[in-house]
């Protein structure tokens, strides 16, 4: 018991069956004992004292428990089902809500495009209608050419080439 | 005491958790339709889903009208936090320069208004930046717009449409069940940066469909172009042009002057502007009526090309009414000539042979005094009195255009009979609705083909040395033929003809199969130089022209042909035109095809021997000789069919099969 610390033993931890002291009933006992002024106070801790045991513990082998490693794998076998089962169950939403991120600005896009269209198609028949046209062949100076100079050659093939009546 | 404590915090724990209990129950049980509109309320944002005004083309595909989105800066004064301040930022991102935008927004705000338009149309960078202003009160308002892409062009048929988009004239609103579109709306679940992250449909879309029209763009904008210079040439007040395909009644062209800019807002000003006169403004036809008293003549009397009809050498009073004519009194001629020289005498003579009852049936027969069913609004019937009304100088009156009113569209109807063998065939404008084609009315017959077929023989004396349409309305390199109309114009005022005109001119070609019928009207012309020969007939000359070049219609005489050999050959005061007419109405029998080429077209071109040459030298040969090959195949001239040294007729083309 001498290293155990002070504070345990500050308080008994069995009760001391007290004995008659005969020599104190006749006496009138003290209720603080007398000190003596010359002797020097105990530091605290006074009373403690450390010594080191050699515990030879070399032999000592831990006994493996088969039973303590399948339930650490079941363990981590629950823990993956609970990740999967948690995944399965929260990465369908987030999944849709990318999705629908996605899909949103896609149809955005979309109708971004086909609203060009339309307004290229528009600055098309602008370009192609008959009174521009006619105005810039009036400019370069072209005629309607008559019905026997209109050729009808397949434009697609190479070294085709598109008659023009120049005034 | 241990045991008082546990309880007590028991206690405590089980108030707590059931005070959480109480309040989710509150929150997911009892007022859950509260909370969760109120959530999507603030979650979910309603958006239009556009549905676009249904697009109109032409025959060939080209757009005419078509609508686009079109964002518009709207304001309101009443919540901007500094008028100054806004206006300046909105003047530097809309690009509107110094428009003194601060002192209408106040203004505007004066006077309590809550909308005030900054900026019509603006690009999309315009309105990026608009979005990006941290200013309250100022909003984008997404439209549609509609678009004319050729301005004025056809603008009489494709009228317009209002503020709403609602079709306000011609197709625009005959067709707005069909062009009108019903947009969709859309309910958008957005995040707190109001991205959009889920959309269900609300209602569903419903496009507009487009229409094709039977409109040739390039047609009519010719169409347009000489009617505009010969209005302002002859200093007339208005015109109008028609051209159709007889063989189906396709409206290939209508133009009216003066025009409009559809793309503009209407204003009253430009209401006569928008008056269409092809078809909604008639007038007294003139000569040209006399094809229809003509050709009932030939149907219900023994009157041939050939009879001789007294035309007087004077005037003449028939039933109280003084008639005479232009110029010369031509006595006694054939009455071919009666239409080729115009003569209103003879006419009206032809006219008493015809009788009351025929004429008014003919006349009705041939589509006048009715509708012709053309899908736009505000088509006028012209005006032919019921038969109870008529009085004994109606005949004659009506034998030469007047007491009647007609469209020119309706003159058009009329000519197609003539030029297709006898079949009234109603004016067709919608060729297309979506991707469903529109068949043509079923034709009626009107008159016999070989009437018909002998009026266009009589019709083409009018363009040939002689007649009144020449030398205007003859083309080179086709045959034609035509009918002038010089009708004074009535002024309802002082109750008497006017010296101002109605010059007509209704036309065909070619003759022996006619492709296109044009009539040409120009209304308050003056002077010899408004008759119909001499205003109206140059714009059937270069319109029949193009319409025959873009067809691609083959020639079917030389360019130049001899004219002076065709006055020697025809004498103009002591013979027929067309010697071919001696035989009367009965040239044809009844089984004869009226479509068939003529006598004329057998001493057609020959077919030249192909055989061996490359493409480019057949196409040179072909052309210099003004024949069309229709090519098959690359390398050498192989085959070809009709054979070489064959005559062509009318229309046919060779076909000429390459090979290496």
């Amino acid at each position: 018991m001498a290293t155990l610390p002070a504070f345990l033993t500050s308080r008994p931890l069995f009760k001391r069956t007290a004995a008659p002291r005969p020599e104190t009933a006749a006496q009138p006992r003290e209720l603080r004992p007398r000190r003596d002024p010359y002797v020097l106070r105990s530091l605290p801790q006074d009373h403690v004292f450390f010594f080191s045991k050699k515990i030879d513990n070399s032999r000592l082998v831990r006994e493996p428990d088969p039973q303590a490693k399948s339930a650490c794998w079941s363990a981590i076998g629950m823990a993956s089902i609970a990740v999967v089962a948690l995944a399965c169950v929260l990465v369908p939403g987030a999944m849709t809500t990318i999705s629908g991120y996605r899909l949103e600005s896609l149809r955005a896009e979309q109708r971004r495009l086909v609203d060009e269209h339309r307004a290229l198609d528009l600055q098309e028949a602008e370009l192609l209608s008959p009174e521009r046209l006619d105005r810039l062949a009036r400019a370069q100076n072209l005629v309607t050419p008559k019905s026997d100079q209109v050729f009808h050659l397949d434009g697609n093939k190479p070294g085709s080439t598109v008659a023009m009546v120049k005034q | 005491m241990v045991e008082r404590r546990l309880f007590v915090i028991a206690g405590v724990l089980i108030l707590w958790s059931g005070g959480i209990v109480v309040k989710l129950s509150s929150l997911q049980l009892i007022h859950h339709r509260e909370y969760a509109s109120k959530a999507r309320a603030k979650q979910e944002v309603a958006r239009t889903i556009p549905a676009p005004r249904g697009s109109i083309y032409d025959r060939s595909g080209q757009t005419l009208a078509m609508s686009l989105p079109s964002e518009t800066v709207i304001v309101n004064p009443a919540r901007l936090p500094n008028i100054d301040v806004a206006a300046d930022l909105l003047e530097r991102v809309l690009h509107l320069g110094n428009s003194g935008l601060a002192d209408k927004l106040k203004q505007a705000a004066e006077r309590g208004r809550g909308y005030f338009v900054v900026k019509h149309s603006i690009t999309p960078e315009e309105a990026a930046s608009v979005r990006a202003l941290p200013i309250d009160g100022v909003e984008i308002e997404s439209h549609s717009q509609r678009k004319y892409p050729n301005g004025p062009l056809a603008a009489h048929v494709l009228g317009g449409v209002d503020f709403a988009e609602h079709g306000n004239a011609g197709v625009e609103q005959s067709m707005e069940e069909l062009l009108h579109g019903q947009p969709g709306e859309e309910l958008l679940l957005t995040d707190v940066k109001r991205r959009g992250i889920e959309s269900r449909q609300a209602t569903e879309p419903k496009p507009g469909i487009p229409v094709t029209l039977t409109i040739d763009e390039r047609l009519q904008f010719v169409a347009e172009r000489e009617l505009a210079a010969a209005v302002e040439d002859r200093h007339a007040a208005s015109g109008s042009v028609v051209v159709m395909d007889p063989s189906n009644g396709d409206v290939l062209a209508l133009a009216s002057y003066p025009t409009f800019d559809p793309n503009d807002s209407p204003t009253p000003a430009d209401d006569s502007a928008r008056e269409n006169h092809a078809l909604g403004v008639p007038f007294e036809p003139g000569s040209c009526f006399k094809v229809i008293t003509l050709s009932a003549a030939l149907e219900t009397t023994n009157l041939t090309p050939s009879t001789p009809i007294d035309c007087g050498l004077g005037p003449i009073t028939m039933f109280g009414r003084s008639l005479h004519e232009a110029h010369t009194y031509f006595g006694v001629i054939p009455m071919a000539q009666v239409l080729i020289h115009s003569s209103n005498i003879g006419a009206a003579r032809i006219g008493m042979r015809v009788g009351q009852q025929n004429m008014f049936d003919y006349v009705h027969r041939f589509g006048f005094g009715q509708l012709t069913g053309i899908p736009i609004p505000g088509e006028s019937r012209g005006k032919v009195r019921r038969i109870k009304r008529w009085s004994a100088a109606s005949v004659p009156s009506i034998s030469i255009g007047q007491e009647v009113s007609v469209t020119t569209l309706q003159l058009a109807q009329a000519v197609c009979v003539i030029a297709n063998g006898g079949l009234l065939v109603r004016p067709r404008l919608i060729l297309k609705q979506g991707d469903r084609s529109i068949p043509p009315a079923a034709p009626v017959r009107v008159l016999k083909p070989e009437t018909a077929f002998t009026m266009r023989q009589i019709m083409q004396g009018v363009v040939q040395p002689g007649g009144t349409g020449y030398p205007e309305a003859r083309l080179a390199g086709y045959s034609a033929a035509g009918k002038t109309g010089s009708a004074q114009i009535f002024d309802i005022v002082t109750k008497r003809y006017t010296h101002f005109y109605n010059g007509s001119f209704a036309g065909m070609a070619p003759l022996t199969n006619p492709r296109v019928v044009v009539i040409a009207t120009l209304n308050g012309t003056h002077g010899e130089l408004g008759y119909g020969g001499r205003a109206a007939a140059p714009v059937f000359h270069a319109v029949a022209m193009e319409a025959l070049r873009i067809l691609e219609v083959p020639h079917d005489l030389p360019d130049n042909p001899p004219v002076t050999a065709i006055a020697d050959a025809q004498p103009l005061d002591s013979d027929l035109s067309v010697p071919d007419l001696d035989a009367g109405p009965n040239i044809l029998q009844d089984t004869d095809d009226d479509d068939a080429p003529g006598p004329d077209a057998a001493a057609g071109p020959r077919v030249p021997d192909f055989k061996g040459m490359t493409m480019r030298d057949v196409l040179a040969a072909a052309a210099s000789k003004g024949l069309t090959v229709l090519p098959r195949g690359s390398g050498v001239a192989k085959m070809q069919d009709p054979p070489p040294g064959a005559v062509l007729r009318q229309g046919e083309r060779i076909r000429v099969q390459f090979s290496r």
